[in-house]
């Protein structure tokens, strides 16, 4: 009497979350294969890998947090914090660089939990909370720089002790075979798989499918919800870090007015990859996806030729449409 | 009233501090404060400096910087403000006379925009000189000075240039979208290029591996390109990274100098970069607008007083590279 | 051990800002029996559940659970006690799938302190044979509980909340939403629960089928017990009449009558 389970395995395929998001990659990859051949060439691959590794990065702490029922308008300004604090630091205080990159991840572990203590103290939706945290962070990042440096950029702290370890972990190039691939594709994958992992197979994910889905339930079923999305406010808090010091020390200086409108992106990117806006369903895998697929698209749009004022009208509808294949392709498996 | 409440040593502290306020607020205006100048002491001004600057252009800082300098140098008390739309910037010029500055020292991106704004302060007796931007426009608004010169010129002479340096292709990198006085730079290019032509490439600016990763993608898309035009200081840093990602062999030319650039065109990894002297822009605006103030003295005959462009290349980087360091060039 | 009290309120009173939702409730609650919690909407019965599985706490009087007492102050507190209650809204997250639901806030671990991981195989087949046991043969374990018919989540509900070793069994109006058939899935499982000695608190307005499985019947009205029996003192016409309306139906009845008359 054993009805369970054995469903075809194509079926399985199909429910996942990022079944959409891989149909809408395949789509961009074989349009923009053929519209820009160069775009097939090892180096450019690693030309799109990188773009997509900065942005992916950020997209897993966002998605994470999308699929546990919040959004994190402040994620692009948080990343330029991260970098200037750390670059700022280390530059006027005259201490090792590894002083300023651990005290700016204090920094943005710091901003994310009070994003989320914000969150729960005051019951308001996300999308405000953090709205006011991107805008006192977009003024706080040009002020401060200028009170500081004078400038609306750090100062070059590309001499300083420290540097140069820092820089070949978060930001060296590796030879792959002859092509250059930047270490940050390597911490994307490693976000990609800690992510992954914290959803599919802990508890916490457990607890972050609840609370998004419907974190009344998940409250009275004993989840600590509250905790739970400090956390992943924290996890933002993390990934802005990771990228914050890949951009500090890949481009020595860190312009102060950065950031702004990435956030979006991210969103975008995780959307891409089956998160619902509304919460409680999504893939970490899709969010990379996603950032792939805009990788593809923006790059592409340069090895095409295009004519780049249409770059953005591309960029959007592209997305759009791997948006609507990955309602389409869920809601045709959910019919039962 | 809750002053019960308030015990006594409280009420002291409130006393004290608003005494202080009280003092430190009467200081700072009323012209308490004199310079020493020719042994004959001047009123202190106030002028309201209004440009276009957009958030994060490093360009502008230095300007800033000069205008700073010359303002300590006059007594002058300067207001700086910005907005990078035309909209915004008017709104700071009818606040700059709502406030009844003595002087206003403004760029016009879009000069008929402006115009009527310009016409105001000018009724309300508040002297307008024009800087940066606005080459052809400032004598028919009826403005007595203007220095400076047009980024259109600037983008003409990096053409000019690069035509005697053989560039076939030349990338114009630019970094906003939107922005007049970056528009006006690669169109002055392509009116200055007579040996080759030029193309637009737009970046993200405030999204730096996006940059590299545009710029990185476009050159390994067209390998004819044999310079990279970059229009600010950030972003040919950046290019220059992009560059060796794509091995390329484009060179890298750009506007606009800081610490950086300068030890880049020192070692080589720059060519050139055309340098408008931002600082000297910013300082000599004030000073001009301080003479017409105090003294009614008009510089320029009418013309426009030239600050560049002039070209900081392998040749002059060393003389310049001190002052670049300080970030004033 | 039947008949032992398992939660006793003492004057239990809960004000909603200005608003009285209890005033001076005092009932008994028995292992091994079925007490039910009757009463028109609005007349407390949500509000005492509340109390009693740590959602809200109360504002006086005092609440007893095995003789000792307790404020609790939250849901994690009273699931601990052993008191699961499974709500209206079923705490169930719709989207997520079963056995994903049913181990929620209490997930099966494996490994060693870095690495724990959930115990994925374990859960499924622990979920699926739990269902199995009470009739429900899901084709699919990792299907959004969501797309469960309302009188099978109600059974997985409650199936999670027996699994995971409740004393006390809460459930706040299971068979509202229900038809007949799956109503009576629902009764058969509470006097099964009732059976393994469990004490369990059902609030329905539905007075026939609390009278179809109850020990225990206290009636609320506005806020205040206005019946506290056993079941060998009242038969069902007595128990309906008592609900809110009682007197009122009648009235109704008369009103009506006259006008079609």
């Amino acid at each position: 009497m054993n009805r369970v389970g054995r469903r075809s395995a194509l079926r399985i395929f199909l429910t996942r979350p990022e079944v959409g998001s891989l149909v809408g990659a395949l789509v961009v990859i074989v349009f923009f294969s053929v519209m820009a051949p160069t775009i097939r060439n090892p180096d450019s691959m690693s030309t799109v890998l990188y773009q997509s590794s900065t942005l992916g990065m950020m997209a897993v702490g966002v998605a994470l947090l999308m699929i546990g029922g919040e959004f994190d308008l402040s994620a692009g300004v948080a990343v330029i914090t991260s970098a200037l604090t750390a670059s700022m630091i280390a530059y006027q205080l005259n201490v090792n660089v590894w002083v300023g990159v651990g005290i700016a991840l204090a920094l943005s572990l710091g901003i994310g939990a009070f994003n989320g203590w914000m969150l729960v103290r005051t019951g308001l939706p996300s999308f405000l909370v953090t709205l006011g945290t991107f805008l006192m962070l977009q003024g706080i990042n040009l002020a401060i720089t200028r009170l500081v440096t004078g400038n609306v950029a750090t100062n070059d702290i590309s001499n300083m002790a420290g540097f140069s370890s820092a820089k070949a972990l978060f930001s060296s190039t590796l030879d792959v075979g002859g092509v250059g691939m930047s270490v940050s594709i390597l911490w994307w994958l490693a976000l990609v798989m800690a992510g992954t992992w914290i959803l599919l197979r802990t508890s916490a994910g457990n607890w972050i499918l609840a609370v998004g889905g419907n974190a009344a339930s998940a409250r009275a079923a004993g989840v600590p919800v509250k905790a739970t999305k400090i956390g992943l406010f924290m996890g933002v808090g993390l990934c802005a870090w990771i990228a914050g010091m890949h951009q500090l020390f890949e481009y020595d200086t860190v312009q102060s007015g950065g950031g702004v409108g990435l956030e979006l992106e991210y969103i975008v990117a995780a959307v891409v990859g089956g998160c619902l806006l509304t919460g409680g369903y999504g893939s970490i895998i899709g969010a990379a996806i996603g950032a792939l697929i805009f990788g593809v698209v923006s790059q592409g749009v340069v090895y095409a030729g295009w004519n780049p004022d249409w770059f953005k009208f591309f960029l959007g509808a592209m997305l759009l449409l791997a948006t609507l294949v990955n309602m389409a392709v869920r809601s045709q498996v959910d019919r039962k | 009233m809750k002053c019960a409440i308030v015990r006594a040593p409280g009420r002291l502290v409130a006393l004290v501090l608003g005494t202080v306020l009280l003092l430190s607020a009467c200081s700072s205006t009323g012209g308490a404060r004199s310079a020493e100048t020719a042994g004959r002491s001047f009123p202190r001004l106030r002028i309201a400096m209004i440009t276009h600057q957009a958030p994060g252009d490093t360009f502008w800082d230095i300007v800033r910087h000069g205008a700073e300098a010359a303002a300590a140098n006059d007594n002058v008390d300067l207001i700086y403000s910005n907005d990078q739309y035309v909209s915004g910037q008017a709104v700071l010029i009818q606040n700059a006379i709502d406030q009844r500055v003595d002087g206003i020292a403004v760029t016009l991106p879009v000069p008929d925009a402006l115009g009527g704004e310009v016409r105001a302060a000018e009724r309300a007796g508040i002297p307008v000189v024009a800087f940066n931007a606005g080459f052809d426009a400032w004598k028919r608004l009826g403005i007595p000075m203007y220095i400076g010169q047009d980024e259109t010129l600037a983008g003409r002479a990096a053409g000019e240039r690069l035509s005697r340096e053989g560039a076939r292709h030349v990338l114009c990198v630019i970094q906003a979208q939107g922005q007049v006085q970056l528009d006006a730079r690669c169109k002055g290019l392509q009116e200055g290029l007579t040996s080759g032509r030029s193309e637009r490439l737009y970046v993200n600016g405030a999204d730096m591996p996006s940059v590299r990763a545009t710029i990185t993608a476009k050159l390994q898309e067209d390998p004819s390109i044999d310079y990279v035009l970059a229009l600010g200081a950030p972003i040919a840093m950046t290019a220059i990274v992009a560059v060796k990602a794509a091995h390329s062999k484009a060179k890298i030319v750009t506007f606009d100098t800081n610490g950086q650039v300068v030890r880049a065109i020192e070692d080589g990894s720059i060519e050139w970069a055309i340098d408008q002297q931002p600082y000297l822009q910013g300082y000599e605006v004030i000073d001009a607008l301080w003479l017409l103030i105090t003294n009614g003295n008009v510089l320029g005959a009418g013309r426009t007083i030239l600050t560049g462009p002039s070209f900081v290349d392998a040749r002059n980087v060393r003389a310049v590279a001190k002052y670049a360091a300080r970030g004033t060039r | 051990m039947i008949g032992k009290p398992v939660i006793e309120l003492r004057n239990i009173s809960k004000w909603y800002g200005n608003v009285r939702a209890l005033d001076d409730v005092s009932i008994t609650v028995r292992d091994g029996e079925v007490t039910c919690f009757l009463g028109d909407n609005g007349a407390g019965k949500s509000t005492l559940i509340k109390i009693t599985s740590g959602l809200h706490p109360h504002d006086s009087g005092s609440l007893r659970i095995d003789g000792k007492d307790v404020h609790l102050s939250s849901p994690r507190q009273a699931l601990d006690l052993g008191i699961a209650t499974v709500y209206q809204d079923l705490a169930l997250v719709a989207l997520m799938p079963v056995w994903r639901n049913f181990f929620l806030g209490s997930e099966l671990l494996r490994g060693v302190r870095p690495l724990r991981r959930l115990d994925v195989q374990r859960m499924r087949r622990v979920a699926h044979e739990e269902l199995g046991k009470i009739g429900i043969d899901l084709p699919n374990i990792d299907a959004a509980v969501g797309k469960l018919s309302g009188g099978e989540m109600q059974v997985v509900a409650i199936a999670r909340a027996i699994y995971f070793g409740a004393r006390v069994l809460i459930l706040d109006e299971p068979t509202a939403a229900l038809g007949i058939k799956q109503s009576g899935i629902v009764l058969k499982y509470i006097a099964a629960a009732r059976e393994k000695g469990l004490a369990v608190i059902f609030i329905s307005h539905n007075p026939h089928h609390a009278y179809l499985v109850g020990d225990h019947f206290v009636v609320l009205h506005l806020g205040r017990s206005a019946l506290d029996v056993d079941r060998s003192q009242i038969t069902l016409e007595q128990l309906i009449g008592h609900m809110a309306g009682g007197a009122e139906i009648e009235a109704l009845a008369h009103e009506l009558g006259h006008v079609t008359g």
